[in-house]
């Protein structure tokens, strides 16, 4: 049986994790390396590493910071974070990311979701989407969710799909940051609209949400700061989960 | 002593940086090295080769006619000799691929490989999933029986002699997750993405066999 995933998500800037809500108030956890490291040793089922300040001085450094950590892991690593065009795509792979997340330059030129299926699979494509309640729609937003696109969020999660993208990482910025559990409203109307995997991303912040976050069939579960913060281990999640009849890896 | 040679092709299809790292890691202090192909080769000069491979089967059929692998690689395996193919690297053994377009394959395993057939199921299957082992191997040791490994595809063997299939999966329907034939082997899953268990079934693969 197919194991719902446990993904830790690492906001990097150069090379350290860092926490910090709409960049405001940044503070560094750790070494992100080390981070890493730890993670794929204590049971993560894959890993998110986001360039969150992807400005091109610290660009080069983030890139190193790919490599050193694909070089001391052995389990699926999601890259994503200022990714604009095909060749950043191919950077990051070439750094030994398994998967490249687009967001921002998805939603500007949804042609590069085609592009880049086409050249690397499907399999390594991932597209980031944003969501936000405005005037009682879902809408898809960008800049941190301080821009709301003309984009509703399920035509355009159809819309990733149907250009060939092989995952969507769905964050709700309504429930974001704000550790009151997963947008499960949102991610319902995502993964029964889709035929790929959902990754649930935003607003965990204690073990029933994780469950809450399977129930909506999303089969990958992403979380930062109850990781980092050294709040839950992964294996105390797993644990939990499987306790409620959820298919983990332990 | 002589060291054995190991083959690692480079197709083209995917990154090889991990499991090229991963087989450096096993064979340090030991007698063997490391070769990678990514041209015509002298097929009697290696004691193993793997083939990685990510994307689609017709891609890396193509990648592999225009690296002039194609005709060493299919000497090398009608010899019987070690193979280990991960993921479109084990798809190609088969006879067809009926991703994209229909492409021949290497027609070592005979069978086909085609899309899962449930139309309800979250495709590509991404993610860790179980296998089970339908016989005793000297490689795929009852120690990796239940164990979870790292898939992600869309499309799975079909069409294969039941004794070629050493290991299966369900996901929706039951899967050839390893197949086997003589001293040819294939999995479905990427063991370099496998941790514990998917480096201990390269290793058993390289140091056993």
């Amino acid at each position: 049986m197919l194991k719902t995933r446990i993904i830790p998500c690492l906001d990097v800037i150069k090379n350290k994790v860092v926490k910090g809500v709409n960049f405001k108030n940044i503070r560094v956890m750790g070494n992100a390396v080390e981070m890493a490291k730890y993670y794929s040793l204590s049971g993560a089922d894959e890993l998110c590493m986001l360039d969150i300040n992807a400005s091109y001085q610290n660009r080069k450094t983030f890139i190193k910071t790919v490599e050193s950590i694909a070089k001391v892991i052995n389990i699926p690593l999601t890259v994503g974070g200022g990714v604009s065009d095909l060749s950043d795509i191919t950077d990051l792979l070439n750094a030994g990311a398994d998967k490249v997340s687009i967001n921002s330059a998805a939603v500007k030129n949804p042609k590069l979701i085609r592009q880049a299926s086409l050249r690397h699979g499907s399999q390594c494509i991932v597209v980031a989407i944003d969501g936000k309640r405005h005037k009682n729609k879902m809408k898809v937003v960008i800049k941190g969710g301080r821009e709301i696109t003309k984009n509703e969020l399920i035509t355009w999660a159809k819309q990733v799909q149907s250009l060939g993208a092989g995952e969507i990482l769905m964050t709700s910025m309504d429930t974001d940051g704000v550790q009151n559990g997963f947008d499960s409203n949102m991610l319902k109307k995502v993964t029964s609209n889709v035929g790929i995997p959902v990754i649930a991303s935003g607003g965990v912040g204690s073990l029933e949400h994780f469950y809450l976050g399977y129930l909506t069939k999303s089969t990958g579960l992403l979380a930062a700061s109850v990781f980092h913060s050294r709040k839950y281990k992964i294996k105390t999640v797993k644990k939990y989960l499987s306790s409620k009849g959820v298919p983990v890896r332990l | 002593m002589k060291k054995k040679v190991i083959g690692l092709i480079d197709g083209q299809s995917g990154n090889i940086g991990s499991i090229n790292k991963a087989i450096k890691d096993i064979i340090k202090g030991r007698p063997y090295q490391l070769k990678i192909i990514k041209s015509h080769f002298n097929y009697t000069s290696f004691d193993k080769i793997i083939l990685p491979g990510q994307g689609a089967y017709a891609t890396l059929m193509s990648n592999l006619k225009k690296l002039k692998i194609i005709q060493p690689l299919k000497k090398y395996l009608e010899n019987n000799s070690s193979y280990l193919g991960i993921c479109v690297g084990m798809q190609i053994l088969s006879d067809r691929g009926y991703e994209e377009k229909i492409t021949r394959g290497l027609g070592i395993i005979s069978g086909d490989i085609k899309k899962f057939r449930n139309k309800k199921l979250i495709i590509p299957h991404m993610g860790w999933n179980t296998i089970n082992l339908n016989k005793d191997d000297t490689i795929i040791t009852n120690s990796f029986e239940k164990k979870d490994f790292y898939f992600v595809h869309s499309y799975i063997f079909q069409n294969i002699k039941k004794s070629d299939v050493l290991a299966f999966t369900l996901y929706g329907q039951k899967f050839p997750s390893i197949v086997k034939k003589g001293n040819i082997y294939g999995v479905q899953f990427h063991p370099e993405k496998s941790h514990k268990h998917g480096l201990n079934l390269i290793k058993n693969y390289i140091l056993k066999s």
